[in-house]
């Protein structure tokens, strides 16, 4: 085990919330943390709502080890998340709503008052080969130095955090604030009141 | 394919060629698969693996030589001297595809020559030259030799270790890579055979080259974004394996009195280690996207490698940790033509029968790494205590009254993963064909490495899980293309690829069903050459004394349930004898 017991009592509590919640199949996703010059990941092919301890991988922080033959494959996006911003726990999820509403937007706006507080506005960004750690790598970071967490379209969210439970939340809140705009949508009235509209948020 | 068999009676000095049966490549596809029916149809029961009636089979497959990622490698098949099984092995490189271009499928080569020599396929012409000024050169000598007369070309050569007859000698590729395991390279060496050549093919395979190039570029994509193949075996070599099996306490350390290392030690031998001290530059074999090959220099010396296998062997497994010492001792193996995981089991053998007082040699102690480079060197010319060594972990240890501390199956010493912390590998090393190989049915994917998928490494319900394994790898291999590249792709890919390259129907299932058949029939040589249940075993040591620390603590290996039902779902009966059920289904008839 590489972690001590209140660490990985953190990555299961994270991975169950993030698989009870469906926002990963029974395989997807990933979760990390840094810890001295070190970067501790979920282990690939491992199930994010069952962890064991032989689950969580120690892998060099500023440089590529062996640790990249277990750790996710999404390594090399935390790693340089972790390069680039101030994050100090990464989350990656596939949060439906948000995938759906990548599919049509270019920004996720936040119409709810906790997604107003939280957000105001979720970006969205483009790769060429979302499902591959390469493009998003190199896109991820420049949109985490200024917001703490981005939709990659068709594919899912990377969000950041001082913990993994920070970046927890930011993950669930998203959601919850793209399903809300998802249901308003389809409702296809207008909204008595657009927090959107209001002062502000056009400078955020 | 080309549908040509190129026949080379040594003793007669008569090469001639035939056609290539199809029905054998539509049961068998290729490489290994030919090779094993060719040997099973033509060596008579009960020969001497150093016999000039052996024989040396060379195949490619149906994907050799083709723009399909790996596509360079190409198998061996023989009897082996060191196990007395059958004995199949597989290279990458170049030389395949040489044979290819030549115009030959299958290299079949039988008798003793009467003077030393080598063989010469230039082009669509064989040729058998004189050896005697070749004989005792080291294989880099050979190589730069062979370079001198024949020009530019592909090179299989033994060395000393060979030429001397011994049982862990191997064939090696252009000086670099290896036919390393069963002492292949004894058998080259009984037969008088230098070295073989292949120059000057001109024949291309080009048949839908542009679905197969958009096929490829999927493929490539897949293996460019999957951390195993485009990150970690290119950047490390496959030594990058050192610090992930330890970190499941499977890293063997003392010949398997241990499995696990604690302190930096580990640090000092590992992939990163490596690279950082001695990396020249990376390598690859031919249509390989990966180059996972190591071209290295320590200041004093320059060679290949050392791959995982043979750091871990020559260095933890005999208690040494000294990388520069364990690289010398990997180009001393490259050189003499020594298989290098069996030189350091060996070694390792007879370091713990010295620690036991079975054998008085008081510098051959654990951790003494500087007769390491001496004791293989004394291997491959059987000089003092490498007349035994020589011999291989199992017989030395019986010579010496100490069977149980030689790591083996079948007489095939076990590679560097410790079977106590993975039941699925632990009984891939039992029941492998040609002894303890980890590569025959590589659980070690699954169960540490989550390839394709992650599985417990503790669980007993393996055998079917090994058994489709077993099937599927005796298929890829028959194809032939390299191990590291279905980390990323699935047969799934290389059914299309098949497909396209020769517009047959082919399925997973049907791939699945042509590698049983030849794993099932490699079982039947076996049995004719009488083994059976009692040989599908681990050494004591894995079955009644846990491990004592690390990840893999207090773990031991219940092999008579997995065996029972490895054979249920095999469809051999109690004693591990396919039933005339599954030899019908296979369509195959026992051997006599």
């Amino acid at each position: 085990m590489v972690i001590d017991k209140a660490t990985f009592k953190e990555f299961q509590i994270v991975g169950k919330v993030l698989t009870d919640h469906m926002y990963n199949t029974s395989h997807s996703g990933n979760i990390s943390m840094k810890s001295g010059g070190k970067m501790l990941i979920k282990r690939r092919g491992a199930m994010l709502g069952f962890l064991e301890p032989e689950d969580i991988i120690e892998t060099d922080l500023y440089q590529q080890d062996s640790g990249i033959m277990l750790s996710s494959t999404e390594t090399e996006v935390h790693r340089q998340i972790y390069l680039q911003t101030d994050a100090m726990a990464v989350i990656h999820a596939h949060n439906p709503f948000c995938v759906i509403l990548s599919l049509i937007e270019d920004e996720i706006t936040c119409i709810d008052a906790e997604g107003c507080y939280l957000y105001k506005r979720i970006p969205v960004i483009e790769v060429e080969n979302p499902a591959g750690p390469t493009d998003a790598a190199r896109e991820v970071p420049k949109i985490l130095k200024k917001y703490p967490i981005v939709v990659v379209r068709t594919h899912g969210v990377f969000a950041k955090g001082n913990s993994l439970i920070d970046a927890l939340q930011y993950v669930t809140g998203a959601e919850q604030s793209a399903m809300m705009r998802y249901y308003t949508l389809l409702l296809g009235k207008p909204l008595k009141r657009d927090l959107s509209q209001e002062k502000h948020f056009s400078e955020w | 394919m080309n549908n040509l068999i190129l026949k080379i009676d040594l003793s007669k000095e008569e090469s001639k060629t035939e056609e290539l049966r199809e029905d054998l490549i539509e049961q068998y596809l290729g490489g290994r698969g030919i090779g094993v029916r060719l040997l099973c149809d033509n060596l008579a029961k009960g020969v001497d693996p150093l016999d000039p009636a052996n024989l040396l089979i060379f195949a490619i497959g149906p994907l050799t030589g083709t723009v399909v990622p790996t596509s360079g490698r190409f198998a061996l098949v023989t009897k082996s001297p060191l196990t007395n099984t059958i004995m199949h092995s597989n290279s990458g490189g170049f030389w395949g595809v040489g044979l290819k271009r030549c115009g030959f499928d299958v290299l079949y080569i039988t008798g003793r020559l009467k003077r030393r020599g080598y063989v010469v396929i230039d082009g669509p012409n064989a040729e058998i030259r004189d050896a005697e000024a070749l004989w005792g050169l080291s294989t880099e000598e050979t190589l730069e030799k062979m370079k001198e007369l024949e020009g530019n070309c592909q090179v299989l050569s033994i060395g000393p270790a060979g030429e001397n007859l011994v049982r862990i000698a191997a064939i090696m590729n252009q000086a670099q890579r290896a036919f390393g395991r069963g002492g292949v390279g004894a058998v080259m060496g009984s037969k008088g055979l230098k070295a073989i050549v292949v120059k000057n093919g001109t024949k291309k395979f080009q048949s839908n080259l542009e679905q197969i190039k958009k096929v490829n570029q999927v493929a490539t994509d897949k293996i460019k974004v999957f951390p195993v193949t485009s990150q970690g075996l290119p950047l490390f070599g496959t030594a990058v394996l050192i610090k992930v099996i330890n970190a499941f306490g499977m890293l063997p350390v003392n010949n398997n009195q241990m499995a696990y290392i604690a302190d930096g030690r580990i640090d000092e031998i590992s992939g990163e280690s490596l690279r950082q001290r001695f990396l020249e530059r990376e390598e690859g074999c031919y249509a390989c996207p990966i180059r996972c090959g190591r071209l290295t220099n320590t200041g004093e010396m320059r060679g290949k490698g050392p791959e995982f296998e043979s750091l871990w062997a020559l260095g933890p497994q005999c208690g040494i940790f000294d990388l520069k010492i364990i690289t010398h001792a990997n180009y001393a193996c490259n050189k003499l033509g020594i298989d290098t995981i069996s030189a350091g089991c060996t070694i390792a053998c007879a370091m713990e029968l010295q620690q036991r007082g079975l054998l008085e040699d008081s510098a051959m102690k654990f951790g003494n790494a500087d007769i390491l480079c001496d004791l293989i060197r004394k291997i491959a010319y059987k000089e003092a205590i490498g007349e035994y060594l020589a011999e291989g972990a199992l017989r030395l240890a019986e010579r010496f009254h100490g069977a149980e501390y030689a790591m083996q199956v079948k007489g095939l010493e076990i590679p560097a993963y410790d079977p106590r912390g993975a039941m699925g590998q632990a009984l891939n090393f039992a029941t492998s064909n040609r002894g303890a190989c980890h590569l025959t049915g590589y659980l070690v994917g699954m169960e540490l490495l989550g390839v394709p998928k992650l599985i417990d490494r503790f669980s007993l319900v393996k055998s079917d899980l090994l058994a489709l394994k077993q099937n599927q790898s005796a298929a890829e291999d028959s194809l032939v293309v390299c191990k590291f590249v279905g980390f990323a792709l699935g047969l799934d890919y290389q059914v299309r690829f098949l497909h396209l390259v020769t517009g047959q129907d082919y399925t997973i299932d049907k791939l699945v069903e042509i590698g049983e058949r030849i794993y099932t029939l490699e079982r039947l040589f076996n049995i004719r050459e009488g083994f059976s249940r009692k040989d599908d075993t681990l050494p004591e040591r894995f079955l009644k004394e846990p491990l004592q620390e690390g990840p893999s603590k207090d773990c031991v290996v219940p092999l008579d349930k997995l065996l029972e039902d490895y054979y249920h779902i095999r469809r051999w009966d109690e004693n591990g004898v396919p039933t005339d059920e599954i030899l019908q289904k296979l369509n195959l008839e026992r051997l006599s």
